[in-house]
Order: structure tokens, then sequence, then C-alpha cells
């Protein structure tokens, strides 16, 4: 290799204080490599990030609140009400941004529980080894084992329908599969020679453990998280239109879609339109998460 | 036995020509030229070997004969590649399929990996086209033991050598001929050519022995030509007709191998042949490492792609690429070299260097580095509840070993001898079940330097910062760790940029220095050294020890050595210990381990080495090195051993032949002295049978 | 490998007692009193405690799961609040039409994946757009593909029925297995008609997933050494993706097949539900509105027992893959 590769920023590296620092490791994973991306894959990670800006920001700029009555029930899409209204005359387009926020965030607190709890999970069996890790592992495998989103009907059902029960019951069983990811990335990396390498030099046990083999999983975990956003949003989305999620005036979009079943043949886009916000907000986070995958494994 | 010295008359047309072969790769660092410009012709019969250094093109080159390197992801060809008069690039898919099943066999790298590890040997072989008698046929022919018996069983499920073995009796087996090439398909279903690339690499040296009669053998029997590629220029004479050296893309030098070998005219042939860490150079004689390292190949120079690390090299090899044209008056040996080397070039310089003895003196008398006292470690087979019933693995039995202070120590055998194991014990990454481990009592831990040493700097983090840790871990002060850092490094030949890179950005040769660095900032008296060299090319490999032999000599820092190379331990330590299936065999000082082995063992590794020396290799050594579960009763050799007898179902303890000389053997006076074994074996195939 | 097996059916026993463990929970936590509610408004307290403790629910916790599994394994499962049928036989009146759609969904999720995944894999015209529109699909939440499917096919172009189940199957409830075997096809194809929507739109989904962990796996595969080692033995480019290909791509694809089989679920409920398909679905789904609680606790053991029984089948599918598994 030549060596005018090696970038010139020794100063930094040699006087850095061997602190344990985790956001270094996972600016480490600084898409230096964004510009390998192709440009399908740009404009979805692009993509992603606009929608999120206006999903968030959107509910706010709305003219018309999610109960409020502003026209006749069930209008059709006309200048003053782009979407139109439902059965009880209640603007459509606002209630579907509020649903789109309330779905994206209940996404990301679904997503962040099971990075926590799994992580924590993973790291220690991972780390730990012997009886912790073949016990923590035996739990995870059993919680794999059982068919969570039907668990987490019968435990909504049982609490009483609301989004808070969902986001609880979907929690509950959404982490397993991050403690995989981070215990098998600890494993593997824990009988890796640089490991042993850390080890022989003899640091410390901890400083080892989130030095030398917690980064390895940063990237894993986010490939499998960004992957997972079109999941969690389905899943919930799903639940929402069995009537689980939180009762009528608020606004979510699985039960709009389900209420607006009884139109269907008649009044086409009180059903349809929030069953496809749906689907546009899981289709640019596919997107996005394949791209992130790329960008991050290349 | 006497090997690969066939002759071969150019009147008969070529099995296979390569003319003008130019291959690239588009990849995202540019565009890779792989081949530029190669020709090359096989004639019925012929071994060619193809030999260089990794990244050289020698595997494209064997790719493209099988008609399967527009396959490869990105790839771009061009030129001309025929085999029995088909042209290879050009014609349709089925028409080279066809060529494939009916006149080619292949053989690859690494056994396990080349064969479906869901499919039975038994199917792998007649997917092709033969039935199922021809299929256990081949695998006799390939020497694999009770071929019915294989022909059902999982690749998973053979040793190594066997699997290589059924690789091969995969690539003998060439379906019966078709109406389409009637014409040149062999009658008896015989490939006409077979591709191997680096077949024996994966191997142990005794089976590698076996597996390279094995192809002289199927050449010599069916007449099949094999193109044989290897980076092992001593594997290379042991079989081949003719040479072909590759650099940087194109064929340097093309010969007999007696001509290449004996009377080399390209300088990096020659410096090849410096380079190389050979069992049968004394350990006192120079070896000359090659300065620099092979050109980026996206913008290789365009000029001759060896001139920047030539001495002899002129202002005229800069500007224009040198043709491959016939050295003097001999047209069948060609140098691609405006300036060729002599072929007794005796006052000739080829080498800027002036050769390092890499073996420093004997080590001051002192207390010993390491002491490994009676050291025993078991393992359970298996794990958790798949365990079996109650069997162990033996990995180590018994073993003593002291290294003294300064000294250097080589611990050296096949896979499964339990060095590895021995290593890990020795620097207290596992505990022993019984016996002691001792370190020198002042001293620090004894630090590792890994086989892959890439692979032991924590990916993510910069060389300067895994210094700093160390050094802050020393107790330097936090102002002192930058200058000690750089001070490290330049002890290791790496300047300050190599500080600030992550160590995917350093070269492989530079990866090892790193790690050596980093070992040698806990100011270690030991330095415990795994494979140091053997993921390394020929060149880089010898500045590697000789950087090792430095530090011995400069910090006084003691060494051992765990290698399967027999070369490299008797050029960098002062003692040899051998060990086989857990237990030390021979130990002594490196030249009475050289020069008077006096365990039969350590006489088949020897004479399985194969050395420069064309047409010279002799199986001495059967079989393959046993498994190590279960406990062993009487000598663990006794199987492959020809001077085995009764007697040898005791265990044989490790008793003083001569000074500094132990040996574990019943018959170690007679091995010594060179007395013929009773039964010594004539042929590969009773070699495999054991 | 028979030891393998009997390995992996104790540990599904194991799950299925989780499972009937956490269904009990969930039981025990539901706020309405089951004892009240089966005596009538008109009991006394002394009544409701008599009858606690005839039924146990003044044990522990671990006495009453262990009669609850009693009761399970007599398929006493209680009453349906909203149908006033047991639980049991209401769940084997709709449990055919399910097993019936699952089948149909089965074999498009096996076919649809397969091709998917081995077309996007090859690298021919149009994997590129493949990926894409196997990424929308994948995108599309069940309800919304459904109701777009209905508007197209019903709604505009009267080629399919919108909802509901044939009538016939009178022996069994399998509709179209029973006109099938009795020769009446025209009654198998208006079966067919009505089940072709529901059926696909389950499909897409899983099959999308599965055949883009397809796609990575057998890329990969095709990278390996063997392959090249298969290549140079001269077979077809098919002949090596068919025998070296798949098989070693499986274990990955049969680990996510497994995995999916819990959306499937939760989608057979959803899809049932818009499709008006007279199943389990839609029995669950009806319980859901009802907070019919009998119900749904059967339908979430039916449905989950099918799940784990499911996951067996597929551990041991890995085992006949991939022949390393048997030897560790």
């Amino acid at each position: 290799m030549n060596r005018s590769s090696v970038p010139s920023t020794v100063e930094r590296a040699v006087v850095s204080p061997p602190r344990v620092r985790l956001w270094k490791g996972l600016l480490a994973l600084r898409p230096a490599r964004y510009h390998s991306l192709a440009r399908a894959e740009r404009i979805s990670l692009w993509s992603a990030i606009v929608l999120l800006l206006f999903v968030l920001i959107a509910p706010g700029l709305a003219p018309h609140g999610t109960t409020q009555l502003v026209a006749a029930p069930l209008s059709p899409p006309s200048l003053s009400h782009l979407f139109g209204t439902d059965d009880q005359g209640r603007e459509l387009l606002a209630r579907i941004l509020y649903g789109m926020r309330s779905s994206v965030l209940s996404a990301v607190v679904v997503i962040g529980s099971g990075v926590l709890i799994g992580g924590a999970i993973g790291l220690v069996a991972g780390i730990a080894g012997g009886i912790v890790d073949s016990l923590l592992m035996r739990l995870t495998d059993l919680f794999l084992a059982l068919p969570g989103p039907l668990l987490v009907l019968a435990i909504v059902a049982a609490l009483g329908p609301s989004l808070q029960h969902t986001l609880i019951g979907v929690c509950i069983v959404w982490w397993p599969w991050y403690a995989r990811v981070v215990r098998g990335q600890a494993r593997a990396t824990a009988s890796r020679p640089h490991v042993e390498a850390a080890r022989l030099a003899g640091l410390g046990r901890m400083r080892v453990a989130l030095r030398h083999v917690l980064p390895s999983s940063f990237g894993p975990v986010i490939v499998t998280a960004s992957l997972d956003v079109g999941n969690v949003i389905l899943l919930l989305a799903s639940l929402s239109f069995l009537g689980l999620g939180s009762p009528d005036p608020a606004a979510e979009l699985g039960s709009m879609t389900a209420h607006g079943l009884t139109y269907l043949f008649t009044n086409w886009n009180v059903a349809v339109l929030p069953a496809a916000a749906v689907f546009i907000l899981v289709f640019v986070a596919n997107f996005a998460g394949d791209a992130i995958r790329d960008l991050i494994e290349a | 036995m006497s090997v690969g010295s066939q002759t071969t008359s150019p009147a008969v047309s070529p099995v296979a020509a390569v003319e003008d072969l130019r291959v690239s790769f588009e990849t995202q660092r540019g565009t890779v030229q792989a081949l530029r410009s190669v020709s090359l012709e096989i004639a019925p019969g012929e071994i060619v070997a193809l030999v260089g250094e990794s990244g050289s093109g020698k595997s494209v080159l064997g790719m493209s004969l099988l008609g399967l390197v527009g396959s490869l992801r990105g790839a771009q060809v061009a030129g001309r590649v025929q085999v029995a008069g088909v042209d290879m690039l050009t014609n349709a898919d089925s028409t080279r399929r066809l060529l494939r099943r009916e006149l080619l066999g292949a053989v690859f790298q690494d056994p396990l990996t080349s064969l479906d590890p869901t499919m039975k040997i038994g199917r792998q072989l007649t997917e092709r086209g033969v039935d199922k008698d021809r299929a256990i046929g081949n695998l006799t022919e390939a020497g694999v033991p009770d071929p019915r018996r294989r022909f059902f069983e999982f690749p998973h499920q053979l040793s190594g050598g066997l699997r290589q073995r059924a690789s091969i009796a995969m690539a003998l087996g060439t379906a019966p001929r078709t109406d389409g090439l009637t014409a040149v398909a062999d009658a008896r279903g015989f490939p006409k050519l077979i591709v191997a690339d680096e077949p024996t690499t994966a191997l142990d040296v005794s089976v590698q022995a076996q597996i390279v009669l094995l192809f002289d053998r199927l050449r010599r029997e069916h007449g099949c030509s094999v193109l044989f590629v290897t980076h092992d220029l001593g594997v290379a004479a042991s079989i081949a007709d003719r040479i072909a050296v590759m650099y940087a893309g194109r064929v340097c030098e093309l010969g007999s191998a007696a001509d290449v070998l004996e009377r080399p005219r390209h300088p990096y042939t020659r410096a090849l042949l410096d380079a190389r860490v050979s069992v049968e150079i004394s350990r006192s004689a120079p070896i000359r490492g090659i300065e620099g390292s092979p050109p980026d190949p996206t913008s290789p120079p365009p000029g001759c792609a060896y001139a920047p690390r030539c001495p002899r090299a002129q202002p005229d090899c800069t500007t224009a690429l040198p043709e491959l044209t016939p050295a003097q008056a001999d047209p069948t040996h060609r140098v691609a070299c405006i300036d060729p080397l002599d072929a007794d070039h005796h006052q000739e310089t080829w080498s800027e260097s002036p050769g390092r003895v890499l073996a420093a003196k004997s080590a001051p008398a002192g207390e010993p580095a390491l002491e490994l006292v009676d050291v025993t470690k078991t393992f359970a087979v298996g794990s958790g509840r798949l365990r079996r019933g109650g069997e162990r693995v033996h990995a180590v039995s018994n073993v003593s070993l002291t290294v003294p202070a300064g000294g250097a120590v080589a611990l050296v055998g096949e896979s499964g001898c339990g060095k590895t194991t021995t290593l890990r014990l020795a620097c207290g990454l596992m505990p022993a079940d019984s016996g002691s481990v001792r370190w020198s009592v002042d001293a620090g831990r004894p630090q590792l330097i890994f086989q892959d040493a890439g692979s032991s700097l924590t990916p993510w983090l910069t060389i300067g910062a895994m210094l700093s840790e160390q050094l802050a871990r020393q107790g330097v002060e936090r102002h002192e760790r930058r200058a000690q850092a750089l001070e490290l490094l330049a002890q290791v030949g790496l300047d300050e940029r190599a500080a600030g890179a992550k160590p995917r950005e350093l070269s492989g040769g530079q990866r090892q220095r790193a790690a050596i660095a980093r070992a040698l900032a806990s100011k270690p008296h030991l330095l415990i050294c795994d494979e140091p060299v053997s993921a390394l090319d020929a060149s880089l490999a010898i500045r590697v020890l000789d950087l090792l032999a430095e530090l011995r000599a400069k910090l006084g820092v003691a060494l051992l050595i765990v290698t399967h190379d027999l070369g490299v331990a008797r050029h960098s330590a002062d003692q040899v210990a051998v060990m086989y299936r857990g237990r030390i065999v021979e130990r002594g000082s490196t030249d009475e381990i050289f020069d008077t082995p006096a365990h039969p063992y350590t006489q088949g590794l020897l004479a399985a080495i194969p050395t420069t020396e064309p047409g010279r290799l002799s199986p001495t050594l059967a079989g393959e090195p046993p498994s190590p579960i279960g406990e062993d009763h009487g000598c663990a050799f006794a199987p492959r051993c020809p001077y085995a007898q009764s007697v040898c179902a005791q265990l044989p303890a490790l008793g003083e032949l001569a000074i500094d000389h132990d040996v574990a053997c019943h018959f170690a006076k007679q091995v010594a002295a060179g007395d013929a074994a009773p039964g010594t074996l004539e042929s590969d195939d009773e070699a495999a049978k054991l | 490998m028979t030891r393998l097996v009997t390995g992996r059916l104790v540990a599904m026993v194991g799950v299925l007692l989780a499972l009937t463990f956490v269904v009990y929970l969930v039981d025990a936590v539901i706020p309405a009193n089951p004892v009240a509610a089966s005596l009538g408004a008109g009991a006394s307290h002394a009544q409701i405690i008599a009858r606690e403790h005839q039924l146990g629910y003044d044990k522990p916790f671990y006495a009453q799961y262990w009669l609850f599994l009693g009761r399970l394994i007599h398929g006493n499962l209680g009453a349906s609040l909203r149908t006033h049928n047991t639980v049991t036989s209401d769940l084997s009146n709709f449990a055919p039409a399910t097993i019936e759609l699952a089948l149909l969904s089965g074999v498009l999720i096996a076919v649809l994946s397969l091709i998917l995944g081995v077309w996007s894999a090859s690298g021919i015209r149009g994997a590129n757009l493949i990926r894409v529109l196997m990424t929308s699909l994948a995108s599309a939440p069940t309800f919304f593909l459904g109701i777009v499917l209905i508007l197209i096919f019903y709604s505009s172009l009267h080629l399919l029925p919108a909802s509901g189940r044939t009538a016939g199957g009178q022996a069994t409830g399998f509709v179209m297995i029973e006109d099938f075997f009795s020769g009446n096809l025209s009654g198998w194809f208006g079966a067919l008609r009505h089940a072709i929507m529901p059926a696909v739109v389950i499909a897409v989904g899983p099959a999308v997933a599965i055949g883009r962990v397809l796609r990575g796996s057998l890329l990969e595969v095709m990278r390996e050494d063997h392959v090249r080692t298969a290549r140079s033995k001269g077979l077809s480019e098919f002949a090596v993706m068919l025998h070296h290909g798949l098989r070693n791509a499986a274990t990955p694809v049969l680990a996510m097949a497994g995995l999916q089989m819990g959306l499937v679920l939760t989608g057979v409920i959803v899809v049932e539900t818009v499709f008006a398909w007279p199943g389990l679905g839609l029995y669950a789904s009806s319980a859901l509105q009802y907070s019919d609680f009998p119900a749904i606790v059967g339908v979430t053991l039916v449905l989950g027992i099918a799940y784990v029984v499911i996951n067996a089948a597929v551990d041991i599918l890995q085992l006949v893959a991939d022949p390393r598994l048997r030897d560790q």
C-alpha cells in the first residue's frame, strides 16, 4: 500500500487520552463511504431524512386539529380540504399527518427500547459467557420461539386497548432479536485475536469489553434497527387496524382505515389515504434501511 | 524416486495456448490490471508451474484456461486462450462448458471450502457425468482409501488430505465424450489438462509431498497436462517440467525447471530464490530480502514493473515493457529483461542488500525467560450437552520447554500437534491442567505476535491510540506518551504516519510491524510468535524475520517461535523442539536437529520439504498427522514410522542422545546413524492407505 | 440425527409450556371476573366465594396454572361471551376456512419467494427492477394491499368477489378440498376465486422477506469456492444454482421463514377482517371488538401452537438441509 493514503492526523491520534468514549466508536462508523453509494441509495437516504423532518413538523403547520369538525361528513377531496373529510366531518389530511407522526414516534420508542434492553442483555451475555450467557440466551431463545405479535394481541386485549398498552406489549416482545445480534457479535469479537491481544497487554476487563469488544456491534445493531423500522410501523398499524390502538378520537392510521372500510365503495379516500400513508412511511424506511446497510457493510 | 524430468517434444500441438492475454477488473479502487499480455503454451503431458507472489496474476491465468475468467466480477478480457484448439474466450458458454466437462479438471487451494458441504462426495463426482464405478475408480486412483465408504460421506467427514484427494478424483472424472468434441476428447475420459491452483498450500508438509507425487503419477499414467499454480519455488521445483515466473501480471522468465532454478536470468527470479528461508541452507548463510513492494496493480509503471526494486535497473528499463525473448542461444529459456543476468552469474549484482545472517549468537546465561515444566492440557470433545462420552483431546502431554533469557527457541510441528495450545499455555491465555508455567520474575508477561498480525489490532482504533493505551497502562505520563509511541514505531521501522492510521489503512507488512510495536510497549522479556510469517510473501517474510532478529540483538528480548515451517525455525532459532501429537519428540540445538535428526518423524519432515533442486522429492512420511482425541498408548508416531517395532507400544522417554540433543525414540541411535529402515514405503498409494 | 430431532421436539414441548403459561397470565389479568360473569348478575358474595373455591381460584398461582393446563388438555376453554357457544366448538367451526387459506398462502409464499429470490440474485435483465418491486410490495400494510386489490379486481374490473367464502364443504368445512375431490370443479373454481385475493395479500409480505434473504444468501453462496469448483466441472449455471446454490443458501432462508410465521398469523387476522373470510381471524377480530376474552385466549392458543409446531418443523428442516449441523 502506498503511504500517501495514510491520513496525517498523527497528533490527534497519538495524544488522544485513552478514556472510554463510546461516541468515538460511533464516529468510527461515520459514512466515509457515502460517496461509494449508488445514486438511488443516496436519494432514498435523503428522502428518508426529508420525510422524517416533514412528519415531525407538519402536524404543527396543519390548519386544523384532529378532532375539529371542518366540513360536512364524507366530503370528497377539494381544494380547501385536500383529502376530504371523514364520516364525522373531521379533516382527513390533518388526521393523517398526526397519525404519521405518532407512527414514527412509536416505532422509535419500540426500536429504542429494543436496542437498550436487548443490547444490555446481549452485551452482558456475550462478555460474561458461561452460565450467565446460557441462562440469558435460553430466555432470549424462548422469547424468539413464541409468536410475538400474537401474544401482543392477547396482552393488549387483556390490558385494555390503548396506544401505551400496545407499545408496552410490542416492547416486551421486540428486544430478543437485538440481544441475539449484540451477543453474537460480542461473542465473535471476544474470540478474535485483537481482544486476546488487549487482554494479554494487561488491560482491565471493563476496558476490554467497552473499548475493544462493544464497538464491533454498533454497525450490525444500526443495520438491524434501520431495517426494522418498517416492520415495527407495519405491526403497530395492523394492531391499530384490529382496534388495539387508542380509541376513536385519537388519530391513528390503522384504525382510521378500519373505520373507512364501511365507506370503501362510496368514499374510497377515507380508507385508502390513511393506508397509503402507512405504505409511504414503510416504503421510505425500507429503502433508507437498505442504503444504511450498504453504507455500513460495504 | 525421481520426479519431473519427462521431456516433451515441441513439435506436438499444445493442449493449451495462451496468447497476448490481458485481463483487468473494474473495482472501486480503479481498474486492476491482473494480466498484462501473457503468452504461454502447455504441451500434452507437460507440467508447467506458474510461480509468483500474491497479486501477480497467476490464479487469474488459471481461471482463464478454465474459461471462467469472464464470470468474475468486473472482468474485462482480451487476447486468445485456446484449450485443445477451442477458444475459451469467444466461444459460447455451452461450448466452454462442454470443454470443461470433457477435457478439463480443476483443483483449488482449500479443500474444505472448494467442496460443497451439503453434498455427498459421490454425488459431487458423478454429477459431472461419470458413473458410480468410474467415480469410485477415480477415488482409488487419487489415493483415497476405502473409496466405497467415502463415496457416501460428506466433505466435513474427511481429513484435509483426503478432501484434497477427493477434489483431485473429481478433476480426474471427466464426462465420457460426446459428439461435439470427439476429435479431441480422450477416449478413456481422463482430462487433457488439470488446472491446480495452490493445491498444496493449505496442507501439512508431509501431505503436500504425497499430493505433489500424486500429480506426477497422474501425468505419467494418463498423460494429463498440469498447470500448477504455486507461490512456493520448492514445490514448483519438485514437480514442474517448465516454470513460468510471474510478476505484476506478466511472465518475467520462462524455461525448463533446471534452467530457471539453476541458471535464473531475471533479477527477480534470482531474488526470489535468494529470499527463500529454506531448510537446506545453513543458518549461517546470508539471506537477502527483496526491497520495496510490488507495484500498485491499478497503475503499473510504463516500463519493467520490477525496475523500481531492481538494483540493475537502467534508464531504459522504465520506458519500455521488456518482451519475453530467448536468453542467448537457448530458445526454450526466455526472459523479459533488457539486461539479463549471465548464465553463470558470479560477479554480478542482483541485489543491493549484502544479505543478513538471521541467526544471532547464542544467548547469555541467566534466569530463563520462560520455563514450562511437565505441562499437560486436555479438552473435552465437542461442547455443552453434545459432549461425547468422556473422550478428551490430549492437546499437550508432559511438555517441558525452556527459553533462555535473550535466546530464541522454535517449536515446530504439523497441524494438530499441540503447538498452538503450548503457545497459549506459555503466554497465560489458558491455565494448564498440571505442570507449571514460569516467566522470569520481574519482567512483564510475555507478549504474543499473532499469525495474522492485522487481526491482533483493534480495527476501529488507530495504531497511536492503541500504543498510548498500552503506555498509559505502564504508567507513562500523558505528555510523554506521544514521544514514546513514536519511538516504538521507529524501533519496528514505521514512521509517525502509521500512528494516525487504522489497521486497515496499512499494508500487511506494516500491520505486522505495528503489532510488534504494540507488543514491545510493555517491555516484555519474551516475544511469543505464532507462525509469524506464514501469511506473508517470501520477500516480506524475510524482512519480518530480520526485524525479530534485530530486536533480539538490540533489546535482548527472547523469542519463542511457533511454526510449521522448518525453514523459519532453522534461520531464526538457536534451539528447536519438534512436537508430535502433544509431545516433544526431539529437542536440541538448531544445528544438531537439522544436521543429524534422530527422530524418524523429524527426518521424514525434513525430507518432505521441497527444495529448489529440480525433481527431488521422495515420499518418506506416509499418512496424515493423527487426531489428538483420546489417550495415546505407546509412541504416537509408530503407525507412520518405517522403524516401528513391537517395542514402540511403550511410550519412549525423551532421552539424551548427545549434548544438547534429546530424542524420544526407541531407535534414536540407529535413526541418527542413518541405518536403513526395515520397511521403507515406496509409493504414495501405500502412504495414503495408512 | 435421531437424537438431534428428539432434542428439537423436547425443546418444542418446552416452548409450548411457556406459551400456555403466557396465555394463562393473560387470562389471569383479564379485568372481568369470570366467576361472577358465569354465575350471572344476581349471585351473592358467598356464592361467588364458594364457586371460586370450587374452581380453584383461591389456590396459589402455580396450582391455578396446573388447573388451567388440565382444562386445556380436556379442550375446555369456556364459552364465548359473544356467540355463547363453547370456544372449542367455535374454533373447530372456523378453523377449516383458515387452514385452507393458510395452505394456499403457503404455496404462494414458496413459489413467489423462490422466483423473486432467484431472479433478483441472478443478475439477469430486470433484476434491479425486481428488487425495487419487492421492496415496494414488502412496504405495503396488508390492509392497504387488500383494499387496493378489492378496488381494482372487484370494484373496477368485476373479476373477483370482494368478500366471503362459498358455501359447501358440508362434511369437513374444507370447501376447496371437498369440491376438488368430489369432482365439483366449478364449485372448486368458485371457492378459489374467493380465496385468491386474501391468499395473495397474506403471501406477499412473507414471500418478499424470504425472497430477499434468499437473494442475499444465494449471492453469498455463489461467490464461494465450491461453486467455482462446480463451474469448473462444466455444470450449467442453472445446475450450479439448483444443486449447489439453493441447498447451501437454505439455512438462513428457513430461519427467516420460521420468523415470518409470526407476522403471517397477525396478517391472517387482518386479512380475514378485510375480506370477511369466515375463519379464525375474523372470529378473533370480532372477539376483540366485543372484548370476548375466552375467544381471544382460544384463538391465541390455537395460532400460537401452530406457530411453535411450524417453527420446530423448520428447525428440523435445517438439519436436513445442512449435514454439518447433524454432526456437531
